[in-house]
């Protein structure tokens, strides 16, 4: 027993020190250049109050956009009886796919001084700045909330409905009084979620923000535009606020469906009216989804719209000679490796503080959904700060290492949820029986989690491909991940070349979503 | 019968709660004891503490005269089988009751005629290629009592086995499980808070209350003298009840 205590404690003491250093440390020291001085110099700047009131409007406007859009297409969903819901369901989670700065971009692809709306309508193309924010915003934080309302509206329970219909309750009624007090937790956290995403990103105020300044730009622009960290760690201490009520939110509000027992799902409703709706409704942000998308292949496969129309292949030969094809590649190598670093990392956390239930698991539970509270640009700051001098600075391991912590606590939550559903007692039967908790770990415990250790190898991949907010800080200047060549391309003009990289984002994480589904199913099937 | 197991003193707290209160009994060989109790009065932990799974604070345990309080819980020549079995849902009904045997350096060969011979025992000879999810839930039972005879322990422990299975499934249970403790010879320390059960299996009963035992003794013996008011209205009132209405049911059958 003593040697099996002293292994567990080697272990959870070399894990303690790597979240000590890729976490707590590095946030630490980006707090502790806030000098008083600093401080009053940024909050005092003229930009500052505009930036905050601008990250606040259009963060408050574009979540509860987003919220109603969400909460409206996981009725369609789950509670209308339209046919092609899995298909609808996959569409709106499209946006998940490519970056934030993309959405942006297709925007101004649609609705810029040159778009392809704008030249068709002949609009006068002004989408930049403070509604073009709040559209891109929209746009991109849209598929969470879906995700989280879909989920919860599908674990209802069918059977207080039909309670409710035998005692007479009237259909509105049943809505304020069922439906709206079960859906207030998730309400509260996706609120809190979304608006802390779209507030943290940068993405898309940077493409169509113009002269709308928000706080995460005025980040961007002073840490890596004009390389004052003192300021930046300023405005990231500001972004960490919400940050980190969205993260205590979400500590004190714990979800309330997957656990409560669904004796019978709801039965959608078979009304004509609420059918032709749904389709319309659904129909409408598939196109929304669909357009920046396609109005990238436009804008690739023309010679120059609206002028020539002719098809052509020289816009992607072009990109490709500047080097795109080796930063495809590049981004590729650098994901998976993100992938299976993060995939190891995240479950033997979440083994520890799922199976092992003592003092130090909760510690490590607390500390490793910490990063879900440390928005991407934030952490890129603190890590240049951090690590500033490093033998790992400037090369691509640090790029891993920030995108192994930036997008933890999801995959790792995954894994804790699953491992939390596994026979507790399997451990306790290997010891009586003399089988070593490795051999239960390789034989029985990952074959049983095998579905999630592929999603979660996926959703480490497919957020490293698209990321721009923490590797921005911290990528060296060559081998590039090809998601910041969006930004460059649009700086220089280049719009059909930044619509070629957004394209191959898009096209790469679709291919891996299908092979990671094929895999599932496949799993799935042979149990 | 000669003392297998002897406990001594055996105290247990979690934070400031005290699980159990310096337990002391013993078990003989190839009886069959069960541990009776209501939720919470420290059964489980009593016999996780005499698995090896946790340390107790202060007391001792000893098996055939060995002190074996801090040792691991293979080195104890015991078995257990959990309440919701802890089955391996990936290997078969041959695999499950197989894989440990690796561990203990016998031969492949030997190991899986040692682990048809216990299904047969089981009574599953025919279902060695099932996996547990195409089980039914006394099946299961069987893979995990076979799986943890299978290393020929001297004491199984059985931690509440039955409370997942349906009344006639259970009844036929008990059966199997006296015949198959009569074929190995072992010692078994059965967990229930099923007063039913518990009479109709055991050579002796230990009564629990909140972390202390109340009564050690044969059937008979609690029925006719029962230690405390805890042992009269926990085991014999609620028994008697269970009688009552079964007798009133009877009756009025043939009285109709």
């Amino acid at each position: 027993m003593r040697r099996k205590n002293i292994s567990k404690l080697i272990i959870s003491i070399c894990i303690a020190l790597f979240f000590i250093v890729c976490v707590i440390s590095p946030i630490v020291s980006m707090l502790c250049r806030i000098t008083p001085d600093g401080f009053m110099s940024v909050v005092g700047s003229p930009q500052f109050l505009p930036a905050v009131i601008n990250s606040v409007s259009t963060a408050l406007i574009a979540t509860v956009i987003s919220l109603l859009l969400a909460i409206s297409s996981a009725w369609c969903i789950r509670r209308t009886d339209i046919k092609l819901k899995a298909l609808f369901s996959t569409i709106f989670v499209v946006p998940m796919l490519i970056p934030s700065i993309s959405h942006a971009f297709g925007l101004v692809a649609l609705f810029g001084s040159n778009g392809l709306i704008t030249n068709l309508l002949s609009l006068d193309g002004n989408i930049y700045g403070f509604w073009g924010i709040v559209v891109g915003s929209v746009l991109y934080s849209f598929p969470v909330a879906f995700l989280m309302f879909s989920s919860i509206l599908e674990y209802e329970d069918g059977m207080t409905y039909k309670a409710a219909e035998v005692l007479g309750i009237p259909a509105l009624s049943r809505f304020t009084g069922i439906t709206l007090p079960y859906l207030k937790k998730t309400i509260i956290s996706a609120f809190f979620a979304v608006f802390t995403m779209i507030v943290t990103d940068y993405g898309v105020p940077l493409m169509i923000g113009g002269k709308t300044t928000t706080l995460s730009v005025l980040m961007y622009n002073k840490a890596v535009g004009m390389i004052d960290y003192d300021s930046g760690s300023v405005i990231g201490a500001f972004l960490l606020v919400p940050a980190v009520a969205a993260f205590i939110v979400d500590l004190l509000n714990p979800e309330n469906s997957q656990s409560s027992f669904v004796s019978e799902k709801v039965e959608p409703k078979k009304s004509r009216m609420q059918k032709i709706l749904s389709y319309v409704f659904c129909t409408l942000i598939c196109v929304c989804v669909f357009a920046p998308i396609a109005s990238f292949c436009i804008m690739v496969f023309e010679t120059k719209y609206p002028v020539d129309p002719v098809p052509t292949l020289y816009h992607i030969q072009k990109t490709l000679s500047r080097g795109a094809d080796k930063y495809l590649l590049n981004s590729m190598i650098y994901s998976a490796v993100t992938a299976l670093l993060g995939t190891l990392l995240a479950f033997i956390c979440s083994y520890i503080t799922s199976r092992l239930n003592d003092k130090f698991s909760k510690g490590l539970h607390l500390i490793s959904i910490t990063s879900m509270a440390i928005p991407g640009i934030v952490l890129g700051l603190s890590y240049v700060i951090f690590f500033h001098g490093s033998p790992i600075y400037g090369t691509i391991l640090i790029v891993i290492l920030v995108n192994s912590i930036h997008f933890f606590a999801s995959p790792y939550l995954m894994m804790y949820n699953t491992l939390g559903k596994v026979n507790p007692n399997l451990e306790a039967v290997g010891q009586s029986l003399g089988i070593h908790r490795l051999f239960i770990i390789k034989d029985v415990v990952i074959p049983k989690v095998r579905g999630a250790l592929v999603e979660m190898f996926t959703y480490f991949f497919v957020n490293s491909m698209m990321t721009i907010s923490a590797v921005s800080f911290l990528a060296p200047p060559a081998p590039k991940p090809v998601a910041l060549m969006i930004n460059q391309f649009e700086a220089q003009l280049l719009m059909e070349s930044a619509a070629f990289v957004s394209i191959i984002i898009f096209v790469v994480n679709v291919l891996i979503k299908g092979v990671s589904n094929l895999i599932k199913r496949k799993l799935a099937a042979s149990r | 019968m000669t003392e297998k197991l002897v406990i001594e003193n055996v105290s247990k707290s979690y934070r400031e709660t005290e699980i159990l209160k310096s337990v002391s009994f013993d078990a003989k060989d190839g009886e069959f004891l069960s541990i009776l109790g209501a939720s919470g009065c420290g059964k489980t932990t009593l016999l996780r503490i005499l698995i090896g799974l946790l340390e107790p604070d202060t007391g001792k345990i000893t098996k055939d005269g060995t002190d074996i309080t801090h040792a691991a819980p293979d080195k104890r020549g015991m078995g257990i089988v959990f309440q919701n079995y802890a089955l391996f849902e990936n290997m078969t009904v041959l695999q499950n009751v197989k894989y440990a045997l690796k561990f203990h350096g016998i031969p492949k060969a030997d190991a899986e005629k040692n682990a048809l011979d216990m299904i047969a025992a089981v009574g599953l000879s025919d279902h060695i290629k099932k996996y547990p999810k195409n089980l039914s839930g006394g099946q299961q039972q069987r893979v995990a009592i076979a799986r943890t005879l299978a290393l020929n322990p001297d004491i199984v422990l059985l931690d509440e086995p039955m409370s997942a299975l349906d009344v006639a499934t259970r009844l036929s249970m008990r059966k199997e499980l006296k015949g198959l403790q009569a074929q190995f010879g072992t010692t078994m320390i059965y967990v229930t808070h099923d007063q039913e059960e518990a009479f109709a299996l055991s050579d002796r009963i230990m009564i629990m209350n909140q972390g202390e035992i109340c009564q050690i003794d044969t059937p008979e013996n609690i029925m006719r003298n029962p230690a405390d008011e805890y042992v009269r209205t926990f085991v014999i009132d609620n028994l008697q009840a269970k009688v009552d209405s079964l007798s009133k049911f009877i009756n009025g059958r043939r009285g109709g």
